[in-house]
């Protein structure tokens, strides 16, 4: 809602600057979003008329003009403006005058002749933001007055950002009684005078559709001079409120609407077959709008028709068939009460949101009706002439809003603030928002004014107190309370200690939108179903991701491209797997690594990171949890088709997969365009459970023994399968065992390789004796030659 | 024999000082001082001498010998000396190349400043609570006091699914969850992604919320200005200046806005408050009976109230974040510096 300070003042006048009065709505609830002077800054602008104006003798489109100011002999001015004429009064801007930017006017010579000024436009007045000649004023302007003074430009035009809830608020009526009721201010209403019918013919009204449209009035006006201005005034206070004058009709409707907030339409009468009809839209119906544009109306849409078809869409737009044009002669008026149930959402689906549609979605009040099509009658009568003719109003009393009483309670009203505040004070501050009371022994009744509509329980009433009253006002107190302290469990993982690992491991964690490209899910996981949405802001933000890897890697493509090459990121959040129709909603984490190890080969020379970098970043985590290394395992059957078959596998816990790890398949890197190997991690951290809570065991006094094997085995066999055998068959004295060499090569057989173990054994209640580690090592030796054909290396 | 003691002293001596590394000092300790050395060997010959000049004698030779042992240590102790100064110089490194495999890890800044909101409101006694990203339209809007076609929701641009299931467009969906499992006292926050249907430099499709509430008896308008006055005190680590202002969610009633003084220009009015000299931080308000009745707690019992705040406004103000956009480029740099 926008305004004119001038006007709001001519309905309320508190004693305050601009500031303060902005200041005051925006701590009631009105939020004012921006306060700016309506006019450019200028001065020594005043009203001429033109007196002569003659062909400039060295220049075609220029006139001189010999410009009456008052006082004094006429100022010599050239103009260039198309309709700079005899007779017209003119906005001069004398010499010393200053226009907006600073622009200094001074005596010149254009051409040869002598200028003492200029005539000005509303553009280079800042009153508009283009214009096709100089400004034109009414014939009874006071000629050499100030037109700053003469227009009352001195004003501000007040942007107020409403709450959904305040319909009531989309005018001048509305906001001066805010405005009022803050001030302890009578509000001065425009006089609205009921005229005398000139003609008693009406318009037949049939409301088909009474739940949407309880209440229907309407007049006719004939004989309307469609040739007439709108005053100077009107257009104005139209233009500070952020609507252009068109002609005197709309003009006045939008006039109307914008004083009581009652949004106006007026007909062409010569083009409405018969009689009003609001009723529903019916299938495959279609509408062209006033600007031109055709709808299809959609079902349940409220339609204002005629007998031959719908004629506007209610509360929204008019249509173009029944248009008032320059040709019209007679035009039916139109106030009705639209209920907001029957708008609302729907300027959303035409993508129509007007001045109209945006109040009816919030309440109009229903017994302004009426007043409205005096109030427009009026206006339009002294503009534009014409024979009024009778009201003609078709209601429903059954559909028109009840009117609330809700109770008010002092009590409740000072447990829900916080604060005492005097019941006088109370009553009075209901009062002065129009709502009437009764004391009850409780407190009191209040019957709230129709235009209220977001009033309808005592919570309700106290915000209204609240907001009056002054938030400020009331103290700020924390509560006293019983302690309940929450359990803290020791084995839960929270994600800000997972983060603080990756962080503190050199990572840095990413997030990416939740809903991704389909063309990166399809290059990771081929027909794996992901959700859709039905209207994605742009096509690559349209299915939900089921993994995080797509949304790392296209990071990882940003920063590439970025001459940003040595990447370590890291994200956590939930992931969205769709099977069967059905949506799970995953936690899960994921690493993304790539590029040097170390940023310069200083610390040698094969820097690039690997498989095992990522694997040491993954067993951090794990060991988070409490895992033995030895309980994870990495399986490479089955991997998925993005990894590098090689050099990848899936980290499983007790025949659980928990993730993935390893390399972005060359193919599937080639066809993000990533030009360098990418290693990728991503479990699912619920399968991760809970961390292990430790149990101390005992410490073994006795000595250690350690032995060494080196066995041969055929390429295929994996490292984790000897170690298992190892692990099986070594008996229960095997404190460790760990791998420390592998070797290929020279010696061998080509399919052979080498692997050394580092086998620890120690008793914990005896020294062991060398014979029984060597029955272990051979009862070992013997089952690793059974299972998988190795032996010790000669 | 006087002559030969000085003479061997001398050459010892001289030996001694000329030698340069510990394997000639033994070799001369030896030649001289070992079992066959040669005042070893003189020692031996003092048998020879008349026994009157024999203690003399050999006192001399003594004399001469632990001169010599003397001398040798000396020297040994100068050689090591020596050795370690060489050792440490050619052992010396260029301590300003760069560490091994070090990496500048980070947090994401939202996330780091969920982590303090969070930390906050555990202090205070909250739980934090989370609820599902998909949600259905009952606990996204009807229970929230928002019927379809309300403007409210117009403001919301929403994520909608085929089913009709949305993605969520506040944490609030997490309160009616909570609220339905859980009879009051009631003390959570929720912190999550939402999503808008919306996109420009100051809108992004995804950002982050903390949701609160406190439903319990006695809780009261007074102790919601208490409360979010303390947090913003924690969060900009200050005494800011707050305001309340009235304002409207479907959800709370009354609803106000909370303002803090520009923290940039301590609300002289600049760029970031748009001359306002206010940031509008948060919303709350009182927990709306009808949003109550709808997880079936009496509101004639039980009142509350509920707040929620953006976590990318406060981090941009907080860390001096100028473009809304950084935070989901995700670009390395920018990342690096948190």
């Amino acid at each position: 809602m926008k305004l004119s300070e001038h006007w709001l003042r001519e309905w309320v006048n508190p004693d305050i600057n601009c500031q303060a009065l902005c200041h005051q709505l925006t701590m009631a609830g009105l939020e004012v979003d921006s306060c700016h002077p309506v006019a450019g800054e200028f001065s020594g602008v005043i009203i001429g008329k033109i007196i002569e104006a003659e062909q400039h003798p060295n220049a075609d489109k220029l006139r001189v003009c010999q410009i009456e100011v008052g006082d004094g002999l006429p100022l010599q001015i050239i103009c260039g403006a198309p309709n700079a004429r005899q007779g017209i009064l003119v906005c001069v801007a004398q010499i010393g005058a200053v226009l907006p930017g600073d622009f200094k006017i001074k005596k010149a010579k254009l051409r040869g002749v002598e200028s003492q000024g200029m005539l000005c436009s509303e553009a280079e007045l800042g009153l508009a933001e283009e214009a096709d000649g100089i400004m034109e004023l009414p014939q009874d302007a006071p000629i050499g007055q100030d037109i700053r003074q003469y227009l009352q430009l001195d004003d501000q035009a007040i942007e107020i950002d409403l709450t959904a809830n305040r319909g009531d608020c989309f005018s001048l009526r509305g906001v001066s009684r805010e405005v009022g009721v803050i001030n302890r201010l009578p509000v001065n209403t425009p006089e609205i005078k009921p005229l005398n019918n000139a003609h008693d013919q009406h318009m037949p009204v049939e409301i088909k559709a009474s739940d949407g449209c309880p209440k229907y009035g309407c007049r006719i006006i004939k004989n309307i001079n469609m040739q007439a201005q709108t005053p100077l005034w009107m257009q104005q206070r139209l233009w500070r409120s952020g609507i252009r004058a068109i002609s005197p009709v709309v003009d006045v409707t939008n006039y109307v609407m914008l004083s009581l907030g009652q949004p106006m339409h007026a007909f062409d009468v010569a083009n409405i077959s018969d009689k009003i009809i609001v009723r529903y839209s019916k299938p495959n119906e279609t509408l062209t709008l006033l600007d031109g544009q055709e709808v299809k109306c959609l079902p349940k849409t409220l339609m204002i028709a005629d007998q031959e078809g719908p004629i506007a869409l209610a509360g929204i737009m008019g249509g173009q068939s029944t248009a008032v044009t320059d040709q019209t002669q007679d035009i039916l008026l139109e106030s009705a009460f639209f209920t907001p149930l029957a708008i609302m959402g729907k300027p959303r689906q035409y993508g129509l949101h007007t001045d109209a549609s945006v109040r009816f979605e919030r309440g109009v009040d229903p017994q302004i009706t009426e007043q409205a099509l005096d109030y427009a009658a009026q206006l339009l009568a002294d503009i534009a002439g014409g024979q009024v003719g009778p009201i003609h109003v078709e209601s429903d009393q059954r559909t028109l809003p009840k009117s609330y009483q809700i109770t008010l309670r002092f009590e409740r009203l000072t447990a829900y603030l916080g604060v005492e505040i005097d019941h006088a004070d109370v009553i009075d501050i209901l009062n002065r928002l129009g709502l009437s009371t009764k004391q009850i022994g409780v407190g009191v009744e209040v019957q709230v004014p129709s235009y209220r509509f977001d009033l309808t329980q005592e919570a309700d009433l106290i915000e209204e107190v609240a907001r009056i009253y002054g938030y400020d006002n009331i103290a700020r107190e924390l509560p006293a309370t019983t302690m309940q302290p929450e359990q803290y469990c020791e084995t839960t993982l929270c994600a800000s200690r997972l983060r603080q690992l990756y962080r503190d491991r050199g990572y840095l964690e990413a997030m990416t939108y939740s809903f991704i490209d389909p063309k990166w899910h399809q290059a990771l996981f081929g027909d794996q179903a992901a959700k859709a949405l039905l209207n994605p802001i742009a096509s690559d933000m349209s299915i939900m991701r089921t993994s995080l890897l797509p949304g790392l890697l296209k990071v990882a493509q940003h920063n590439l491209s970025h001459q940003q090459r040595q990447l370590r990121l890291f994200e956590t959040g939930t992931c969205f797997l769709y099977q069967d129709d059905k949506i799970t909603e995953r936690q899960k984490m994921a690493l993304l690594l790539t590029g040097l190890r170390d940023s310069s080969v200083l610390h040698g020379a094969d820097n690039k990171v690997d498989f095992f970098d990522l694997k040491a970043d993954f067993l951090a985590l794990a060991d988070l949890y409490g895992f033995q290394h030895d309980d994870i395992e990495i399986n490479t059957d089955d991997l998925p088709n993005y990894l590098h078959p090689g050099r990848s596998g899936r980290i499983m816990t007790k025949s659980q997969i928990i993730g993935e790890i390893g390399q972005l398949h060359p193919t599937t890197a080639k066809a993000l365009d990533i030009r360098q190997p990418i290693w990728l991690l991503e479990i699912d951290l619920a399968f991760m459970g809970d961390m292990v809570l430790p149990k101390a065991a005992p410490i073994s006094k006795y000595p250690q023994v350690k032995r060494d094997l080196a066995l041969e085995v055929d390429q295929t066999v994996s490292a984790q399968q000897i170690k298992d055998v190892i692990k099986e068959y070594a008996g229960s004295d095997l404190q460790t065992v760990e791998i420390f060499d592998v070797y290929q090569g020279e010696h061998l057989a080509d399919d052979q390789k080498s692997i050394a173990f580092t086998l620890i054994f120690q008793g914990l209640s005896y020294t062991l004796e060398e014979a029984a580690v060597q029955q272990a090592i051979d009862s070992v030796l013997n089952a690793l030659s059974q299972k998988l054909g190795a032996k010790l290396r000669a | 024999m006087q002559s030969q003691l000085a003479q061997i002293s001398q050459a010892a001596e001289n030996a001694i000082a000329e030698s340069q590394d510990s394997q000639t000092l033994e070799n001369i300790r030896v030649q001289y001082l070992g079992k066959k050395g040669q005042l070893t060997d003189l020692l031996k010959g003092l048998s020879q001498l008349p026994a009157k000049e024999r203690p003399q004698a050999g006192q001399a030779v003594n004399a001469v010998k632990q001169a010599l042992q003397q001398k040798i240590t000396e020297q040994q102790l100068k050689l090591s000396e020596q050795a370690l100064q060489k050792q440490l110089v050619e052992e010396a490194i260029d301590v300003s190349l760069p560490a091994r495999a070090c990496h500048r890890g980070a947090v994401h800044p939202v996330t780091r400043t969920r982590q303090r909101i969070e930390s906050f409101f555990s202090r205070m006694g909250f739980s934090i609570a989370s609820g599902p990203e998909i949600d259905d339209d009952y606990h996204n809007f009807q229970a929230l006091n928002i019927p379809e076609h309300h403007p409210a929701r117009a403001a919301q641009d929403t994520f909608y699914f085929a089913d009709g299931n949305v993605l969520r467009t506040q944490t609030s969906n997490v309160q009616i969850r909570v609220m339905e499992n859980q009879a009051p006292p009631v003390r959570i926050i929720a912190p999550g992604r939402v999503f808008r249907c919306d996109s420009d430099v100051t809108h992004t499709p995804m950002f982050h919320q903390v949701e609160g509430l406190w439903v319990d008896k006695g809780i009261k308008f007074s102790h919601l200005k208490g409360v979010l006055a303390a947090f913003l005190n924690d969060f900009f680590e200050s005494q800011v200046k707050t305001r309340f202002r009235p304002s409207y969610f479907p959800f709370t009633e009354p609803s106000a806005e909370v303002d803090v003084e520009c923290v940039k220009c301590s609300g002289k009015g600049c760029r970031i408050c748009s001359q306002t000299g206010w940031l509008e931080i948060l919303g709350c308000g009182m927990v709306h009976p009808n949003v109550l009745r709808n997880v079936n707690i009496d509101p004639e019992i039980y009142t509350g109230f509920a707040f929620g705040m953006g976590i990318e406004r406060l981090t941009m103000l907080r860390y001096e974040v100028d473009d809304l956009r950084l935070f989901f480029e995700n670009d390395v740099r920018f990342l690096s510096q948190f």
